[in-house]
């Protein structure tokens, strides 16, 4: 057990939106009198990180992912609430915590778009004060990590997405940050590219002993690397724990796949369980997770199989069902 | 804060002007149309010799070429971006940094006015083997001290005025800065003196106009260039100078500061 890289404290960000109405009247009466309705961005959130960790933040969108980073970041003041990040108030913007940190941000970039992404990486080198033989090498590591060698002089406007996004990575690394915000870093990238990238950020953690906090609309890049997660919707932590704790914490089904040898009674096997596809000689149901194995040896018993397959519901499957309400917050075990 | 920053900053800053080629040139065309024009107009109203407005022609027509020299160290500038980076969100990229955001902008503009200095006078000597116009060449080295001086707190005054106004943005997000900065630059063109020496204005008129920041920019520093403030009054100027420099910088920090608290770092 490490110490705490990140604490915060019931933390709340709450935005004053301008409502618009829609068509022509609607924006000339808004242009007159404008109406502002709260939106509670963050509302009243706790964790904690030990140094060295690599957490997953999922959510819908607009479920305050990004705000929670931005408010880590020292971009946003919160509304109320306390956050220490390396021991530093974020939003005070010390120089001393920003050469600690890195944000990166999916649909953003700081890459000067008209001219080769070396240019800025010389430009953060000054900027973060790194020495010239610490950046040298930080640099040539990176770009061998992320085999970018041949692109360090084109102009970012002429390179593809996912040769930007690891430079923009590159740019983001350059000052060996010890904690790392990374939000949607595989947006918009192919399979590959996400693999690659994924890679990268797990290497990165365990070599450089970095905290790292990933947000991704993706669930491979949180099962692929994050041991933990921290699952937010409307502004509220429902769930921080172990990814496949989700599972048997949250799932209460399991999903028998059979396949018949011979044609079977439809309506017999619907006392089973839940059809949710038939189509001879598969069919898929769901039973509850108790149950699973027992009625698995039935179906063997009483129906012509020739394969069954137990499994979980997709972990994708859970988490929609727990954003769509109808799996209900719940409480961490003491 | 340490120098090399911000030199890297104005570096990087001068590399991407040049990428946009097409767009400097156009600009340096856009201010030697400008300046013909004005040129022009003047030496139409000089005709038949003699003075107007209490100037001669030498004279006049140094204030008119002296203007443009003045226009791109004092008026030319990148921080005009800034109203767009706070609303998209690009201001991102600065507040997570150790970099201080108004010395930034700062070493972008300096990096800017040198390049477009280097290029006012080189067309300038062009337009003095093209049109050999008669200028008043100033003698006095205290006078051309007062002037660069001027110069440079002219400079100042514009630089905390013009990121006052793009902090607007950050109460008025959907305000690009451009509307705001549109009608500033046509009240600027006109009261800072780019068009005509105020003075020659109905002295009502005057009374108020010579009050204004915009003075400073372009027609006190050309009125000590051209020897027509005496040496208390040269002073004078310059300390008012000195104390729009101080509160501008103040205020603006201050309502900086303001706007953080309210910034929504938008555009994800």
């Amino acid at each position: 057990m490490g110490k705490n890289a990140i604490e915060v404290r019931h933390l709340k960000k709450y935005f004053k939106v301008l409502q618009k109405e829609t068509g022509l009247v609607g924006s000339f009466k808004s242009l007159i009198a404008r109406k502002y309705e709260e939106v509670q961005a963050i509302n009243n959130i706790d964790f904690t990180i030990r140094e060295g960790e690599l957490v997953g933040f999922i959510g819908p969108n607009g479920a305050g992912k990004t705000t929670t980073l931005k408010c880590l970041s020292g971009l946003l003041y919160p509304t109320s609430g306390e956050a220490r990040v390396l021991g530093f108030i974020p939003w005070e913007r010390r120089p001393e915590f920003q050469k600690q940190f890195g944000l990166v941000m999916g649909q953003k970039n700081q890459l000067w778009w008209d001219l080769p992404p070396m240019e800025t990486f010389t430009l953060n080198k000054e900027i973060y004060e790194v020495p010239d033989g610490q950046f040298q090498q930080t640099l040539k590591r990176l770009v061998r990590l992320l085999d970018v060698g041949g692109i360090l002089k084109t102009q970012v406007r002429k390179l593809s997405l996912g040769q930007r996004m690891k430079c923009e990575l590159i740019a983001a690394l350059l000052h060996s940050p010890k904690v790392l915000f990374l939000d949607e870093p595989t947006i918009g990238l192919d399979v590959v590219m996400q693999k690659v990238m994924r890679d990268f950020i797990k290497e990165y953690n365990r070599e450089f002993k970095a905290t790292i906090i990933l947000t991704s609309h993706y669930m491979d890049d949180v099962r692929e690397l994050c041991e933990r997660v921290i699952i937010i919707n409307e502004g509220t932590i429902l769930y921080d724990g172990k990814l496949q704790e989700v599972v048997n914490r949250f799932a209460r089904e399991k999903i028998i796949t059979v396949v018949f040898s011979s044609s079977i009674d439809q309506r017999k096997l619907a006392e089973f369980g839940n059809i949710r596809e038939y189509e001879f000689p598969k069919a898929q149901l769901t039973v509850p997770r108790t149950e699973a194995a027992k009625k698995a040896a039935k179906l063997l018993e009483e129906f012509p199989v020739a394969d069954v397959v137990i499994e979980e519901p997709p972990i994708e499957a859970i988490i929609r069902e727990v954003f769509t309400g109808r799996m209900k917050p719940f409480q961490k075990p003491k | 804060m340490r120098l090399k920053k911000y030199i890297a900053i104005a570096k990087i800053s001068w590399m991407d002007s040049f990428v946009y080629r097409l767009n400097f040139i156009m600009w340096r065309v856009r201010s030697v149309l400008q300046l013909l024009a004005v040129y022009f107009l003047w030496v139409a109203i000089f005709k038949r010799g003699g003075t107007a407005f209490g100037y001669d022609q030498p004279m006049i027509l140094t204030y008119i070429l002296g203007t443009s020299i003045l226009r791109s160290f004092v008026l030319g500038s990148r921080s005009v971006d800034a109203a767009s980076e706070i609303a998209k969100g690009d201001l991102n990229n600065y507040l997570v940094k150790p970099v201080n955001y108004f010395a930034n902008w700062l070493s972008r503009d300096l990096a800017d006015k040198a390049l477009n200095l280097i290029f006012v006078i080189g067309e300038l000597i062009v337009l003095f083997y093209l049109l050999k116009p008669t200028v008043f060449i100033q003698n006095q080295p205290m006078q051309v001290l007062a002037f660069t001086i001027a110069g440079i707190l002219a400079m100042l005054i514009y630089f905390f005025l013009s990121f006052l106004v793009s902090s607007v943005t950050f109460w008025y997000v959907e305000y690009s800065g451009w509307p705001l900065r549109f009608l500033s630059m046509v009240i600027i063109e006109f009261f800072s003196g780019g068009l005509f020496p105020l003075d020659i204005l109905p002295p009502a008129a005057y009374n108020v106009v010579r009050l204004l920041p915009p003075a400073y920019f372009l027609f006190y520093p050309m009125q000590i260039y051209l020897g027509r403030l005496n040496a208390q009054q040269t002073a004078g100027t310059l300390a008012i100078m000195v104390v729009w420099v101080l509160i501008l910088a103040e205020l603006s920090q201050f309502v900086w500061r303001k706007g953080l608290k309210v910034y929504g770092a938008y555009g994800r």
